[in-house]
């Protein structure tokens, strides 16, 4: 079976999923839930203290999923560790058989549930990519040699609906010229805006994979319309998440994501989908059979 | 300047416990600019310690209370009063406390004061961090406007995925110092510098605790 370098480099449509380990060590659902998208999706993001809440490491379980048999994309943040832990975490993600890792810079702490916590940001999104690509050369960001190289593939994020967006373009270029080989964007829903995202990504050699968040409820497209930076629901799905009713929202949440992945997919907008459900990683088979994928 | 904030007197008068007469100790640089060190602070501290029976006994507010030899002279005069307190108290930043404490190693010393921030006055009493002492400016290529001190994760190379409309997803009172950076190169013809991927920081450029010794031939 191909990994999700090789089906992303392959040119086919690349389907991932999230998931986010729980806080605590009951992680049977977690699996339940990874478990129920073994073999249906390319890779399998493995979330970093999310929203600089503290969980489960995304590494051990990164390689708990490697063993299930899934490709997990090690995602890595620069919030909680200093470039001497962050390497020998890569080091070590290596060795354990990831073979994907996402830079970022990480949220905020104030974000999460350990406010008083004490940032790093010993260097960011940007930098960290230029790590892994010394890494994979063999170098350490000290210049030191590498008794064995890494060979990760590196990836980023992008917010295409930021605004402004200028300022966000220019770094989306520098990410790229600081060795990200694809992108897993932001949660996008208003597809001709993202076109004209993907009419600059196109002059670039990157792979592009759309963000897909599951809308649960007009409730939640309000609150992220409202708390959420980057991410814009436009009026028209949630007159249609309240025209389905209380009952029938989520449903009409899985219709909206699974065309939205199909007029990606069908006019070639993009190179794939990370589709986001957050907890609710059993409906992303039904998003993807009603989105044709399966 | 180096912008102080006076502690909560619960906190002081916990500390201050055991004494009962002391000498107060401010500065007319940053802490008289803050309010925490002038004239008008210490007249204000010796009430609020004379009504939880605490007496001061002597004050002066320093010129420059971190200059430790200066202010070991401008002291002399109040030898008598500072040798009778239980324990001087320095309402200046954490610089000023320690200065005292060289100057008098077998002495009590206290800060009244929290030292917050390297920043600017902004308006009369407001004051904002400007400055994060990182021993490697990089202002030449960020417009002027530090993206170390202003955006709360200290990007060198762009904003992050939070950044809103102008505004920082840290507080929306904040704005996005990176929208201001690219705004400001934008309108002096320097956008360029914006692509550029600037290297992490040299934090042993921040190595604490620091030190730099003016050459002999600059001194004057």
């Amino acid at each position: 079976m191909k990994n999700f370098r090789e089906v992303l480099e392959s040119g086919e449509f690349t389907i991932t999923a999230e998931c986010g380990p729980p806080k605590g060590t009951d992680i049977k659902e977690m699996l339940e839930h990874a478990r129920h998208l073994l073999g249906k999706i390319h890779g399998i993001n493995v979330t970093d203290n999310q929203s600089a809440v503290m969980r489960i490491a995304s590494l051990p379980v990164c390689r708990l999923l490697h063993e299930m048999g899934h490709d997990p994309i090690l995602q890595m943040t620069c919030r909680d560790r200093n470039r001497l832990a962050l390497q020998s975490d890569l080091l070590g993600a290596y060795i354990l058989g990831i073979r994907n890792v996402l830079c970022m810079t990480g949220d905020h702490v104030s974000a999460g549930d350990h406010k008083s916590a004490k940032t790093v940001y010993d260097i960011e999104s940007v930098q960290l990519l230029r790590v892994v690509d010394g890494l994979n050369h063999g170098k350490d960001m000290a210049g030191n040699d590498l008794k064995g190289p890494t060979k990760l593939f590196p990836g980023a994020v992008v917010t295409p609906e930021s605004n402004p967006i200028e300022p966000q373009l220019i770094k989306f270029e520098k990410k790229i010229k600081a060795g990200a080989r694809f992108f897993q964007t932001q949660a996008i829903y208003d597809i001709p805006k993202f076109r004209k995202f993907m009419k600059v990504a196109r002059n670039f050699d990157v792979k592009i994979l759309a963000g897909i968040l599951l809308l649960k409820n007009a409730g939640m497209a309000n609150y992220l319309n409202k708390f959420v930076p980057g991410i814009t629901v436009p009026e028209s799905l949630i007159e249609e998440l309240k025209a389905a009713g209380k009952e029938e929202a989520l449903d009409k949440g899985i219709d909206i994501a699974a065309r939205q992945i199909r007029e990606l997919k069908d006019d070639k907008v993009c190179d794939g989908v990370h589709i986001m459900a957050i907890g609710l990683e059993n409906k992303v088979p039904i998003i993807m059979e009603k989105a044709g994928l399966l | 300047m180096i912008i102080s904030k006076q502690k909560d007197m619960e906190e002081i008068l916990n500390f201050l416990k055991g004494g009962k007469s002391f000498f107060l100790l401010g500065c007319s640089e940053c802490a008289a600019l803050c309010g925490t060190g002038d004239d008008k602070a210490l007249n204000e501290m010796e009430e609020k310690l004379a009504k939880s029976g605490k007496k001061t006994i002597g004050k002066f507010v320093a010129k420059i209370g971190c200059q430790v030899l200066g202010t070991k002279i401008e002291l002399k005069p109040f030898k008598e009063a500072i040798d009778e307190a239980d324990a001087i108290l320095v309402m200046s930043c954490g610089a000023g406390t320690q200065a005292m404490v060289e100057v008098y190693p077998d002495k009590e010393v206290y800060s009244l004061n929290d030292t917050l921030f390297l920043g600017n006055m902004t308006r009369f009493r407001q004051f904002d961090e400007r400055c994060s002492l990182c021993g490697e400016c990089i202002l030449d290529k960020t417009g002027g406007i530090c993206p170390v001190t202003l955006c709360p994760k200290g990007l060198l190379n762009g904003p992050c995925g939070g950044t809103n409309n102008g505004k920082c997803e840290v507080s929306p009172d904040l704005e996005c110092a990176w929208v201001r950076i690219y705004e400001r190169l934008k309108r002096i013809g320097q956008l360029d510098k914006m692509k550029e991927i600037l290297e992490p920081k040299d934090y042993s450029k921040h190595f604490k605790p620091s030190a730099l010794k003016a050459k002999k031939d600059e001194k004057k």
